[in-house]
């Protein structure tokens, strides 16, 4: 029958939707813990924006208010003047999670390279997540703490890593 | 090519000037619509985090919906079966009271007094009785007309709750859709202006609603334990007349001392009111304020009176109890729009 065919084309289409940004979310770091139920919330909770080829999502220095995970498409993240180019992000790919929980200027500035469609979720989202649901909330928080409190660590090592070999310079340079 | 670029110009600002004129007649000629949606709004805003709360219960934002017009329902029932006689009937007798004995007496009292010291001024010319009943009979139609001129009452009744419903269940879905249809140049910005403005002002004006429920239960309280008549529909107006910077305050106690020396009440009495009025000044200023509303939204005092004068040429009684938070959204919006086009460079 045509009518049941343009229901379940319509259905289906909503459903493959629904799954592909499911899947998008089930791999980013700070949702891991989340069941699908919360996972589907969430996905009610989220922006979901479009952007053209070259157009601007943020600028350096910036307040940024949260971050941004591609579901389909490419993202230049540059600095500086010269815009240098410092990563290419692509799909399920997400960025500038810090300003979820500080609301420091950006390091850099993300464009799109193509046409691109993400999902954002932002500093008011999240706190107003903490208070009418505390228990995805939390999930949430404890991920993104850990996700950071692993970034302290590398940035720890490295900078004992440097300064051991400032130390051995030194110590060349005296001898 | 200058002077196309010029005509262009003159083009699109004869357009704007259109779009502008034709939306204000537009807003003019839907105010009352307006008032009614506006006053939806900031029921719903109001009510907000009762949701929020409900919702962290465990309660979806539909069911914790309509749990909250359960419990106004049930209050409302008890203020229409307890208050409401109470309240029509103070107005009614507060009317008849004007003509009676002991006021006019008073009345009398009052106007041979003032003759004697102003010998130019006659009792003719003052007719004090007169004016006050003509106050008071349009004050009582004021009161009712707030909303009641505009739309029947009753449609008013059913518009209002019904508009608080959809907006207080359906609120952060309009919400989410209204940012969407940002551009993506503005849309961060929309979104942490948005949020700034409701932190400081969601505090403000659910501080204000608290703070007039606060002095309007205490007023009246006090006013019943020194037995004042109609204590109910002062008290009530105390509360509400509190929302109104500096005239609001003095508004609530001069009319419970007048209601009292139209009613005979001695020196004494008066002297009582006025001491349970400033206690309960006292306690707004050093308890109830402190601690309910936020001080975020910090207005100098003449733009306060210029906003009320303004808001009672508008919109009346409404519009003076308005004019204070529509002021702190003014100023609000503006700060944060204006550090807002400090940072973004999108806006430069």
């Amino acid at each position: 029958m045509p009518e049941d065919t343009m229901w379940s084309n319509i259905f289906k289409h909503t459903q493959k939707k629904e799954r592909s940004t499911l899947s998008v979310l089930k791999k980013v770091p700070i949702f891991v813990d989340l069941n699908s139920r919360e996972l589907r919330a969430m996905e009610r909770i989220l922006h979901r924006r479009t952007y053209n080829d070259g157009e601007i999502i943020f600028n350096e220095n910036e307040p940024g208010a949260g971050m941004y995970i591609i579901e389909s498409g490419k993202v230049f993240i540059k600095v500086g003047k010269a815009e240098k180019v410092l990563a290419v992000l692509s799909n399920g790919d997400f960025f500038g999670e810090m300003a979820l929980l500080l609301e420091s200027p950006r390091t850099a500035s993300a464009v799109a390279r193509g046409p691109l469609k993400m999902l954002g979720f932002f500093q008011p989202d999240l706190f107003h997540l903490m208070e009418t649901n505390p228990k995805t909330g939390n999930k949430i928080l404890r991920r993104l703490a850990q996700m950071i409190a692993e970034r302290l660590r590398q940035t720890t090592l490295e900078n004992s890593e440097l300064k051991n070999q400032i130390s051995k310079y030194e110590a060349n340079s005296d001898e | 090519m200058n002077k196309d670029t010029s005509i262009a110009r003159f083009f699109k600002l004869v357009v704007l000037i259109l779009i502008l004129a034709v939306s204000g007649w537009l807003l003019v000629s839907i105010s009352s619509t307006i008032t009614i949606l506006i006053i939806a709004a900031l029921i719903a805003y109001i009510l907000d985090p009762v949701a929020s709360y409900f919702e962290y219960r465990g309660l979806s934002r539909t069911q914790a919906t309509i749990v909250i017009f359960l419990l106004i329902a049930v209050i409302v029932a008890i203020f229409m079966s307890f208050l409401l006689p109470l309240v029509v009937h103070e107005i009614k007798s507060i009317e008849q009271n004007l003509g009676s004995g002991a006021s006019s007496a008073f009345f009398s009292k009052m106007e041979t007094w003032i003759t004697d010291q102003i010998p130019f001024i006659t009792k003719e010319n003052l007719a004090l009785q007169e004016h006050l009943k003509d106050l008071v009979q349009n004050l009582s139609n004021s009161f009712f007309s707030i909303v009641g001129s505009m739309v029947s009452l009753i449609t008013t009744m059913v518009i209002i709750p019904f508009a608080v419903f959809f907006l207080l269940k359906d609120g952060p879905h309009m919400k989410k859709g209204l940012i969407s249809m940002m551009p993506n140049r503005y849309f961060e910005l929309v979104l942490s202006l948005l949020y700034k403005t409701d932190q400081q002002l969601g505090g403000y004006l659910r501080g204000q609603f608290f703070d007039a429920v606060i002095i309007g239960l205490l007023s009246t309280t006090a006013l019943w334990i020194l037995q004042v008549p109609y204590f109910i529909l002062i008290g009530l107006f105390a509360g509400l007349a509190n929302m109104i910077p500096y005239v609001g305050p003095a508004a609530g106690a001069i009319t419970a001392i007048l209601v009292v020396a139209f009613n005979g009440g001695g020196g004494q009495q008066i002297a009582f009111v006025a001491i349970a009025f400033a206690i309960v000044q006292l306690l707004d200023n050093v308890l109830v304020q402190p601690l309910v509303v936020a001080k975020s939204v910090d207005l100098h005092p003449l733009i306060i009176i210029f906003a009320v004068i303004i808001g009672g040429q508008f919109f009346g009684i409404l519009g003076m109890l308005l004019a204070v938070p529509v002021a702190g959204m003014i100023k609000v919006l503006s700060r944060e729009l204006y550090s807002s086009v400090k940072h973004y460079s999108t806006l430069q």
